[in-house]
Parts: C-alpha cells; structure tokens; sequence
C-alpha cells in the first residue's frame, strides 16, 4: 500500500501548479467563462467545432500545455501521447480542472478507440483527440432506450461499402460543437439485444444529421463555471439516411457492447469524474473561514460543523474509490466492481453535499448567478437543480448499485415477474 | 501511488485469516464469552509465535519492527474472526510504551509483550463517557520517589486480563483540559486497585477500575510530568485506527455471510438475493466497508511515514462507526429471524461491531475534531492535501 505520490509526481504537481498561476491569464478565464456562455444560447449552433471553438487565449494556453507534454499523457508516442503513466495524467488532470480547464481525455471515446481502434482509426483520432482538433459526442441513449441501452433501435444497414444510418439519439451532449460522433446502433435485429450492436465514429458534418437543442434547468440564469453539468444545452441528433464507410466501424460488427463498456469502464476513472462531486465541499469550508465574524459565525455552529466533517470524510471516500480505480488500471487489473462502486458513492456525496449546504446557507442557498448577494457566484443554487444529475447519466447510480452487486458480489439476476408484458 | 496490498501485504493478511480459521472457531468465540478472562492463553501463545503482539515493535524488544499497515492487516483478520485476544489493548498500550516510555521500562515491559507472556491495557476514560483525555480528573500526586493515584476510570478493556496497564492522571492541581496530565504505567495488581466488570453488549471484558492511594514509582511515569497530553492523544489515536482496522474486518466477513445467505434463501420462487432492493443494500454494505477500510489504511500509512494522521485518523473511526453499523444491521435484516437467534452465528459480529462504534471516540467527537482543523486553523483547505494547509504566498 502506498498513499502517497513520488517525489517526481509532487514535483510535476508542483511545476503544473506553477504553470497555472503564470498562464490563467484574466483573458483565458474570461474565454473559460465566454465558452460557457456561447452555447448558453440555446440556439441551433453556429458551426463553430474542433479547434476554431477555442478562443486565442485559450488555442495558446492548450498550444503551451502541449509543449510541456501534459496532453495524453497515457497514451502512446506513436499515437501523439507521452506513453506516461496514469497517476501523472491524474494529477495533471486534477490541477486543471480546478481552475475549469479539461486537459483529460475521459469521456472523449478515446480509451476505446485505443483498445478496439484499427491501426488507422487510432493514427488518425488519437492524436487528434488530444490536441483537441477532434472531440466526439457520445451518441448512445435514444428516447427508448436510456438505462437499459442494449435497447437502443437506432438503425445501421450494411449497403456495399458503407452502412445506411436511421434513427434518433438525446441527450447527446456537445453534438453541436464536436466534430465527430461515437454512435452505437443496432445492425443485427436477429439476435439477442447485447449482440447486434457496433459502434461508428464518424464526422458530425456527414450529411443527414440534424442537430436540435435540448435546454437543461441548470443554466437559466446562465451557470458559473464548475457547476455540475457545466453545459447548458445538450441535443436530440436525428439520422436520416446517414452513410458511412465501413471504416467507420470501431471494432467489429456486432462487437459493439463490449467495446462500449469497457470505454465507459476506463471513462469512470479520473480526477474529474470526482472533481465534480467534491469541489463543493472545498468551496464551503473555505467560504465559512474566510466568512467568520466574531460571535455571529455560521463556522461556530456545531450542528453545521458535525455536517461539514462528516461531508468532508465522505469526499474522502470519494477521493481514495478514484485512487483505488488508478491503481487497479495502473497495475493492468480490470474492474470487477469498483469502478461501479465509485460511482454511487461520488455523485450521491455531491448530492448530500450540495443539499446540506442549503441548510448550512439558508435563503442565500437560494440565489443564482448575476443576484445580489450571492455567495461563490450562486453556484449552491445551480448545483441543487444538477448535482444529482451524475448520479444518472453515465450509468446511473441504481444500474451502478446492480453492477456491485451482480458482478462483484455475485448475486442472481431477478426472474422475469409471469406474464409480464414484453 | 498505489493503494493496493503488496504481495508481501498480501501473504501477512493470508497467513493471519488462514491461522485463525484453523484455531479460533466460532464455539470458541462463544467460550471465551463465558470465561473470566475472556482469552485462550494458548492461542495468545501462538499468536506470539507468529509474531503479532510484537509486530510493530522495535527489534530489541523482541519484535518484528513491522510498519503498521501491517498490524493493522492483522487486527483486520483478527476482527473478521471476531478473535477473543486482548490483541487490541496490548499493542495500543505496548506501541505507547515503545515509543515514549525510558528505556528501562522499555526492557521491563515489552520483550514480555512480544513473547505472548503479557497483557496490557490503558485506562483513560472516565465517568464522563468520552474518549479524549481533557476530561481526566484521576488525580496522581507525587510523595517521595512515588505517585499516589485516586480516581475511577471506566471502559478499561482487558482489565481482568491485563497485568499492566498506562493510566492517565491529572498531575497538575488545579489544571483543566489538555494541560497538566501524565500518563503512568500501573501494574495491576498494585494494592489500592479494585474492580468491577461491566456487563457489555460485545460480553467482553470491561472493568470499572477504583484507584484507592494506589502507589506507583516515578520510574513509571511516561514522558514528561504533566506533558502527558500529546502522548495520551496520540495512544488514543492509534487505538482507535487500529480499531477500526478490526472493525471493518469484522463487518466485511459480517456482509459476505448475508451475501451467501441472500443467495441461497428463497422467497416468492426465487433467491432473496435476486431481489433488487436487497441488492442495493448488499452493495451498499461493501461499498462503505470498502470507504472505511480505505480511510483506515490511508491513516496508519501516514503514521508510517511519520506524517501527520489526526484528521485522517477521525475520518476513518467517524466514518466506520456510523458505516459499519448500518453494514452489520443491514445483514441482520437480510437474514430475517434467523439472525435474530442466539443459537445462530451472526450476532457475534453484529454485537461486536456495534460496541467497536461507541469506543475511543464516537462518530461526534472524530467529527468534531476534524470539523476544528478543517474551520478553526488558517489557511485554505484542498481535498487531498495535508489539512490545514497554509495558503501559499
Ligand atoms: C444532462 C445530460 C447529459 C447527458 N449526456 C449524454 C451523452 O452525451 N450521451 C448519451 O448517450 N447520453 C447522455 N445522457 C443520457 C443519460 O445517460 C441517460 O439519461 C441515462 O442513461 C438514463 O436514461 P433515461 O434518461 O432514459 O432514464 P431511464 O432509463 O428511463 O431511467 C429512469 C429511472 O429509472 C431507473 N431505472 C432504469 N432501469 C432500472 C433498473 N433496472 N433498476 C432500477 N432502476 C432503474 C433509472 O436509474 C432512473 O432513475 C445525458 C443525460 C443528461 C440528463
């Protein structure tokens, strides 16, 4: 057992740390804000994708990030990464996403692509991934088909070279800004759910895709930055006679279940995946020490201070499941239930952590962004409208719950109730 | 980084859980719960022989110089057998000693202890009910080369097994809170000492002990006269570590029992354990086991690099009272009536793991003394970084 980083790892820590305070310039922060507030517009998107969405401020930051090799970390040299290792990445990952840069590479559909690509898909994605000239949009839950996914209908048909893509996708986050897609579809109706699903990744611009806008509750006012689900908007996307090349399968025909959950899998392990459910625990102590005035101090209250350890020891928790994922991966393990168990337990905290700060602040709980007397900017508000929301997308946390115990644990699976209705 | 046992972990935690199932079945739980001293003094003797008393102390004494993360593997498996050893109370009191008693104390106490020849305890707690020393009033005055101590302690572990045990006194008249206490070792035999046993929820042995002019040498003074504080906190806080290490021991083979259960009981045509609701509650028992062990080993592994461990050290008892309790009532439920049954096994984890939760400091007290370092200490906190941290400039 080993709790601590290396001495090399502390000083990459303290060298990206370093980097951070000389480059978080007012003019990037105010492009970190600006990005949120473009697609806060609700508004069919203007086209602006990959790398041209990035204002100068930020290209330059990312082009510097770049050349220090912070970007993939993990992933190979020949494939436009440092072949570094995980912790590094983590805590590279970790710093930027505290000040509301992603330099991570989870949920971007590239782990798959590495683990199940062609030598060409990964030549020409990963790379592109992680200078951030190709992001995807992950096209997988349909009106019908949300937890249970293995019953997603959208349709691909082999036509000579190419498949014939009909269907629909929502809740596809940033499909108006990616420039590609990561789609699951059915392409074999003959065979049990699991088994006639693939996987294409392909270019959002591919003709026949429409975009429309889905508006979240979060945002309205527009959200600060390091809410819960940062994004404002998310889509429907709507196939209609899509065609792509069979290159564009990842994977295999029919081998689309497997390659997914073990993307999904890798997807859950990283510092942002826990970032978001803990900041807020930073934010409120922080805030009750730099708000105490002698004898009128909610820091003096003990029932608030009782609530404020025990939030703080479960954002423990949350911290050492990540660890525990990192060292499994690192070690070259695969996950039989912990990448499950970390997350129930990180988007359940956030929930209990936000929702115990609105206790802690009362009426000022209540305020949102751009209000008087507002605290931290109103994020307490906006997160009680989307902290729970990590606790379904992604697997949610019931599905999750079922995946300890069914894999971990080895319980049965429930009989089919008689007769109940297909 | 690397939060997974090491091989070398992996072979002391296999050896310990293979020993004890051999050695300490359940009918022996059950004896030792009817017998005075509660403990087999053969297996204590084996448990010597595989060098778990003396496990992490130095060397010299006899011991395996071992880091803690060990012991506390050890404790872990010792808890999964719900072993009737004074295992606990020994090296809490024994590691103290090793580390601030004189070295002729030292060669007094510790080679015995390492050789399975003797038992301690410590005695802090008083009538007022909680675990950290500044509610001391047991008085200790100094007369000639002696101490006279008179107070009553409670809660003390083991006192009918133990033939010493550290004793924290006020030395300082007049003083309050966290100054002017000393802690002394006390052989328990020492004329002036009485007892009572306590009739406890675990059946294990507890004593109220009475200290009528008890005499004790100023050789046996631990540190420094009326400096004790520091080190009873940091007894305390090693004690209660070690504790939860085999607390969740304990809840863990607890869960998998109603895990088992859940699979092959049938209800409604089909396993109980099918069932998603109890699903739910099966995966919820290991995930906070998993959380608290994970705090547990996080705080003894900073106390091996010497680092600073309160605050990680209240994360992990505050969480594995409260977690570990609801583990153990949740297999209580999924076993329906049965585990409700004195002739079935359950209880004997279930009991103990419940009174493990209100020992060396409740979920409240940990909470309070983190919720103290966290808000009343300067500087801004970050999860993950040593709490308080200072701001950088
Ligand atoms: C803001 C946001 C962003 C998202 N981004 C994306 C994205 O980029 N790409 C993408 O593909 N999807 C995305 N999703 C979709 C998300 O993954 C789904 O919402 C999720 O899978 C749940 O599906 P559903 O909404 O259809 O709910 P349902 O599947 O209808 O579930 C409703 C409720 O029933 C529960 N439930 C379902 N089955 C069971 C069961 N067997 N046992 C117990 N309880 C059960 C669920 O846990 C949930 O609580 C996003 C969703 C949101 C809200």
């Amino acid at each position: 057992m080993n709790f601590g980083f290396s001495p090399e790892q502390e000083a990459l820590r303290k060298e990206v740390l370093a980097f951070i305070k000389e480059n978080l310039t007012p003019g990037v922060i105010a492009e970190v804000e600006g990005e949120e507030q473009e697609v806060s517009a609700g508004e069919e998107s203007a086209g602006r994708k990959g790398l041209a969405r990035r204002g100068p401020h930020l290209s330059e930051l990312y082009r510097r990030i770049g050349a220090r090799g912070w970007l993939g970390i993990t992933y190979p040299k020949e494939y436009g990464g440092q072949g570094g290792d995980r912790i590094s990445q983590y805590i590279v990952e970790e710093e930027f996403a505290r000040v509301g840069i992603r330099v991570g590479l989870v949920g971007s559909g590239a782990p798959a692509i590495l683990a199940a690509g062609t030598e060409e898909q990964k030549r020409d994605f990963i790379p592109r991934l992680i200078s951030g000239e190709y992001s995807f949009a992950l096209g997988f839950t349909e009106p019908h088909a949300g937890a249970d996914l293995a019953n997603l209908r959208c349709r691909a048909v082999r036509d000579g070279d190419e498949y014939v893509i009909n269907g629909q996708k929502i809740y596809t986050t940033a499909a108006h800004v990616a420039t590609h897609i990561y789609l699951m579809a059915r392409t074999n109706t003959e065979v049990p759910k699991h088994d006639g699903i693939s996987i294409f990744i392909f270019p959002m611009d591919t003709a026949g895709i429409t975009v429309r806008p889905l508006v979240t509750i979060q945002n309205n006012p527009k959200a600060p930055v390091g809410t819960t689900y940062g994004a404002a908007r998310t889509n429907e996307v709507f196939f209609d006679n899509v065609r792509v090349p069979k290159s564009a399968l990842l994977g295999g025909e029919n081998k689309g279940w497997r390659v997914g959950s073990t993307g999904l899998n890798l997807d859950r392990v990283g510092a942002s995946r826990y970032l978001i459910s803990v900041r807020r625990d930073e934010d409120i102590v922080n805030w009750l020490k730099e708000n105490r005035h002698e004898g009128n101090s909610l820091g003096d209250d003990p029932a608030i201070r009782d609530k404020i350890a025990e939030m703080w020891i479960e954002a423990q928790v949350c911290r050492l499941m990540t660890m525990r994922s990192m060292s499994i991966v690192e070690r070259g393990g695969n996950f039989t239930y912990e990448g499950s168990a970390e997350k129930v337990w990180a988007p359940e905290h956030g929930t209990r952590i936000t929702e115990a700060i609105t206790q802690m602040l009362g009426p000022y709980g209540q305020l949102m962004n751009g209000s008087p007397r507002t605290i931290e900017k109103g994020i307490f508000g906006h997160n009680v409208l989307g902290s729970f929301q990590s606790g379904i997308n992604h697997g949610s946390v019931q599905i999750m719950r079922d995946q300890v115990a069914r894999r971990g644990l080895g319980l049965p699976s429930q009989r089919k109730a008689q007769g109940a209705r297909k | 980084m690397d939060v997974l046992l090491t091989e070398e972990e992996m072979m002391v935690r296999t050896s310990a859980r293979q020993f004890l199932e051999r050695e300490c079945p359940t009918t022996l739980v059950r004896e030792m719960e009817e017998d005075s001293k509660g403990y087999p003094p053969a297996l204590w003797q084996k448990a010597a022989e595989l060098g778990w008393q003396g496990m992490s102390l130095p060397e010299r004494y006899g011991g395996q110089e071992l880091p803690l993360v060990f012991l506390g593997l050890v404790l872990q498996e010792a808890g999964r057998a719900v072993a009737p050893l004074p295992l606990h109370s020994t090296v809490t009191a024994a590691l103290t000693i090793a580390q601030h008693a004189e070295e002729k104390l030292c060669e007094a106490i510790l080679p015995g202890v390492a050789q399975g020849k003797t038992v301690l305890t410590y005695a802090v707690t008083e009538l007022d009910g909680r675990t950290f020393a500044d509610t001391v009033q047991t008085q200790a005055v100094a007369e000639g080369n002696q101490f006279v101590i008179n107070g009553t302690k409670l809660f003390v572990d083991n006192f009918v097994a133990a033939d010493h045990m550290l004793v924290a006194c006020r030395t300082a008249p007049g003083s309050r809170g966290n100054s002017g206490l000393s802690l002394f070792l006390v052989d328990t035999k020492s004329p002036g000492i009485s007892h009572t046993p306590l009739v406890t929820l675990a059946r294990d042995k507890q004593s109220e002990v009475l200290f009528r002019n008890v005499r004790v040498a100023k050789g046996n003074l631990i540190g420094t006269l009326n400096e004790g504080a520091p080190i009873i906190e940091s007894m305390l806080e090693r004690g209660a570590v070690l504790l939860c290490a085999q607390m969740v021991g304990a809840a863990r083979k607890d869960a998998e029992m109603a895990i088992e259960y859940a699979k092959y009981r049938e209800a409604f045509g089909q396993p109980i354990g099918a069932f998603q609701s109890l699903q739910h509650m099966c995966a919820d028992q290991i995930i906070w086991i998993d959380g608290g062990e994970l705090l547990t080993f996080e705080a003894l592994w900073l106390m091996d690099q010497g680092l600073p461990a309160s605050v990680e050290v209240s994360q992990a008892k505050a969480f594995c009272n409260e977690k570990c309790e609801i583990a153990v009532r949740h297999s209580q439920s999924i076993h329906g009536g049965i585990g409700f049954m004195m002739e079935f096994d359950l209880h004997l984890w279930f009991r103990r793991v419940s009174a493990w939760s209100m020992k060396l400091g409740t979920t409240y007290e940990h909470r309070a003394r983190i919720a103290h370092a966290l808000i009343d200490l300067p500087g801004r906190v970050v999860l993950g970084r040593p709490v308080p941290v200072v701001a950088e400039a």
